[in-house]
């Protein structure tokens, strides 16, 4: 066991910091080919690298000031695109991956739906044959960053006549397509530029874009949504990222609000936490680069670190009793850091509600840790074992 | 970088769990009224010292094994685990204080019988009112024919009864130094108080004109030095019984049937063990690291081990307080042992300084950082 980080002379820093100083203000394109943007996945895509050069290049690239493409479009880089590395075509690797890694191409998610988000089996958008193309139909809601994606990766069922998990399909669609219309949702912090709705009518998906095999998708979506909630296992106010306790404690401490003995302990609760959360989610990279396999952790972490973050955000609020109350940057000091959206404390709190119910709600996770890592009974689903029509004509009926 | 224990670790660890269930029974305590010394406290001794256990972290100049403090909680944990009644915590501390305050000469003595396995200590520092500050009001030394003679009391002295030397920290001229006494000389008297973990075995230590030889150090470190691994100490021991108490409180669950179903099936019952199983995690990891930074005297380990500490004894708080719960009523009798775990986690608590106090020594630290 070793706590210790790769040396600021690693020869694979020194050797990204050239490229960098060659390339001062690199396009997604000539990161992707450099093997950057996923440096995890096997060539021609990435560098095949492990996880401490993962590190690596994600402190390179903040050292650089380079936003790295796993932020700039994460669902393509961190949650969906590596699918179709296992799932997908020769063809469908060759025509969607560039463009993703790239950048030049941003994706979305399309799983939630209106009638259900933590029953995402239960999913009732529907693709139907019809030639060499699939007729979509449906709804689909809480689609971050629908609005500017030109992919999505949606979940539609393809078959009713089973049970509601067997008939669902994964399709990678041009959200350009004639019939998709999407809608911005203004979100309880004001601001417009996350959540969607989209809507589908009659929109015609050439059967080329099915992932894998139909039948898939429910596996493939469980899959996705083990790697993102791994991804959230970090000590960030939202969704893992964004300002740890670190900043925090460093910002009360520095305003001199951190003496107020009704703040002061529970900073130092935070903090610990925090470091637990870090050193977790460093032991998960450890453990992958030793090669044991990416098991469930990732649910504990997201299950640890959602409410830790609106702890967090809380007791940034807090700290400035009424004053925090107004719209405003906040008079919280923040280190000079890039946080992309959450480089205030104000917006962190008052989105911070949405970090329990986004990517498995708190008591989706719970489940998931108590049934899967704990090995306590499942839930009951009534609908799960019947066909999909049938299980809806009963709900029809009690109705 | 290498957060993963490596196999080494793992088998240290498991030869002590295979030697640790085997050889513990806590049934003797689960009747009122009984105590360690019923449930094998010096046969599982002498056990321990036969496998080396007391001078693993001893270094091997002074002839120990000189691991380091990642083997000692591969120990630490499965002792904290079974609630093994031994006095290797005494002993460890005695050990830490004459590592941090003795002479070459003191050490090569004093740490070699531990290592030989021919004496077994204890750290008698606290005062009546559980200050371990500096200088101490309750204990005093005075020089006397060529050597000194301790007077007064210490309190909350874990493993006194059973050790052959005490380490007592007293005030010689107004400064905290550090003494060795023999338990069996005129002048010592052990007393048993009624402590409420009843797998541990704690004392008052009275002394009246005690001999004693004084260890040479006057550093203002020395209790730092050990407090530090003693944190360690006690937050291994509650990281691996939050583990065991979590792991019951499991198997209960899915075993008892209430409403046609296994209780473990209720969320109200799942949701409880999925919150105590993500302190575990994060309590073990904190463990982990704090053990690493004590092994390479990280410039964070002061700042690791109280982190350690504080969450790790909360978590296990949490979990025996769940487990209980979890059991229902029939969890909350003298006859069922986890009210041994419940006893254990808020005696760790308390024992060295409460999660509280430890957040402010955090606290402190991070001051200090930034300043």
């Amino acid at each position: 066991m070793d706590f210790n980080f790769p040396a600021d002379d690693d020869p694979r820093r020194v050797e990204l910091r050239q490229w960098f100083q060659d390339h001062p203000k690199p396009t997604g394109r000539q990161i992707a080919e450099r093997g950057l943007a996923a440096p995890n996945w096997p060539a021609p895509w990435g560098l095949a690298a492990d996880a401490e050069m993962m590190m690596i290049i994600e402190e390179e690239f903040a050292r650089a000031g380079v936003r790295h493409p796993s932020v700039m479009n994460a669902i393509a880089v961190n949650q969906c695109g590596q699918s179709l590395l296992t799932w997908g075509t020769e063809a469908q690797r060759e025509r969607l991956l560039p463009s993703a890694l790239a950048c030049e191409d941003k994706w979305c998610m399309l799983f939630s739906e209106p009638s259900g988000g933590s029953d995402l089996g239960n999913a009732r958008t529907t693709a139907r044959r019809e030639g060499d193309h699939y007729i979509v139909n449906g709804q689909k809601i809480w689609n971050s960053l629908a609005h500017v994606a030109q992919i999505g990766v949606l979940v539609a069922r393809t078959d009713s006549t089973v049970p509601k998990h067997q008939g669902l399909s994964q399709f990678i669609v041009d959200m350009n397509t004639p019939g998709i219309t999407v809608r911005p949702i203004i979100d309880m912090s004001g601001e417009e530029n996350e959540y969607n709705e989209v809507f589908f009518e009659d929109v015609r998906i050439p059967a080329d874009r099915l992932l894998g095999k139909e039948g898939d998708g429910w596996r493939i979506t469980m899959e996705q949504l083990q790697t993102e909630r791994q991804h959230m296992t970090k000590p960030g106010a939202v969704w893992g990222a964004g300002p740890t306790a670190r900043e925090l404690v460093s910002g009360l401490i520095e305003s001199g609000r951190i003496q107020d003995p009704l703040i002061r302990d529970e900073a130092a609760k935070l903090y610990i936490e925090g470091e637990m959360l870090r050193l977790l989610s460093l032991r998960n990279l450890s453990n992958k680069i030793n090669g044991k396999p990416a098991g469930l952790e990732g649910n504990i972490g997201k299950m640890v670190s959602s409410p830790h973050g609106q702890r967090m955000t809380d007791l940034a609020k807090r700290s400035q009793g009424v004053a925090g109350m107004l719209k405003d940057d906040d008079v919280l000091p923040l280190p000079d850091k890039d946080f992309g959206l959450f480089s205030n404390w104000d917006y962190a709190y008052w989105f911070s509600p949405a970090t329990t119910l986004g990517v498995g709600t708190q008591e989706i996770l719970k489940n998931t840790v108590a049934e899967r890592v704990l090995g306590l009974p499942r839930d009951t689903d009534p609908s799960a074992r019947i066909p999909f029509n049938e299980a809806a004509a009963a709900r029809t009926k009690a109705a | 970088m290498d957060f993963t224990l490596s196999d080494d670790h793992l088998a240290l660890r498991d030869s002590a769990r295979t030697f640790l269930d085997k050889e513990v029974d806590l049934h003797p305590v689960l009747k009122p009224g009984s105590s360690v010394a019923d449930a094998g406290y010096d046969r599982l001794w002498k056990q321990i010292v036969d496998l080396g256990w007391p001078g693993v972290v001893i270094p091997e100049t002074y002839g120990g094994l000189g691991l380091d403090y990642l083997d000692l909680v591969m120990i630490i944990g499965e002792m904290g685990r079974t609630l093994a009644p031994a006095p290797l915590f005494g002993t460890l501390a005695g050990v830490w204080a004459i590592q941090a305050a003795g002479s070459e000469d003191q050490k090569t003595e004093l740490l070699g019988a531990v290592a030989g396995g021919t004496s077994t200590l204890a750290l008698a520092i606290a005062d009546a009112n559980g200050s371990y500050d500096a200088p101490g009001r309750d204990a005093r030394a005075t020089a006397a024919d060529g050597g000194y003679r301790l007077s007064g009391a210490k309190s909350f002295v874990v493993d006194a009864a059973a050790a052959d030397k005490i380490v007592v920290a007293a005030a010689l001229d107004g400064q905290r130094r550090y003494f060795v006494v023999d338990a069996k000389a005129s002048g010592v008297r052990v007393e048993l108080v009624d402590w409420r973990d009843v797998t541990r075995q704690v004392a008052t230590v009275h002394l009246d004109s005690a001999p004693a030889t004084l260890l040479s150090g006057t550093s203002e470190d020395i209790w730092p030095f050990v407090r530090d691994r003693l944190y360690l100490v006690l937050a291994a021991e509650s990281s691996e019984g939050a583990k065991a108490v979590l792991a019951d409180a499991v198997a209960y669950a899915k075993d008892r049937v209430a409403f046609g179903r296994p209780i473990g099936a209720f969320q109200a019952i799942k949701h409880q063990l999925a919150e105590i199983a993500g302190q575990v995690e994060c309590a073990v990891v904190g463990v982990q690291y704090a053990a690493w930074a004590l092994s390479e005297g990280d410039p964070r380990a002061s700042l690791a081990a109280a982190m350690a500490q504080s969450y790790a004894s909360e978590a296990y708080r949490d979990a025996t307080h769940r487990n209980i719960q979890v059991f229902g009523a029939i969890g909350f009798t003298w006859e069922m042992k986890n009210h041994l775990f419940y006893k254990r986690a808020r005696c760790n608590a308390e024992l060295l300084g409460s999660p509280a106090r430890l957040r402010e020594e955090v606290m402190q630290f991070l001051e200090r950082e930034a300043a």
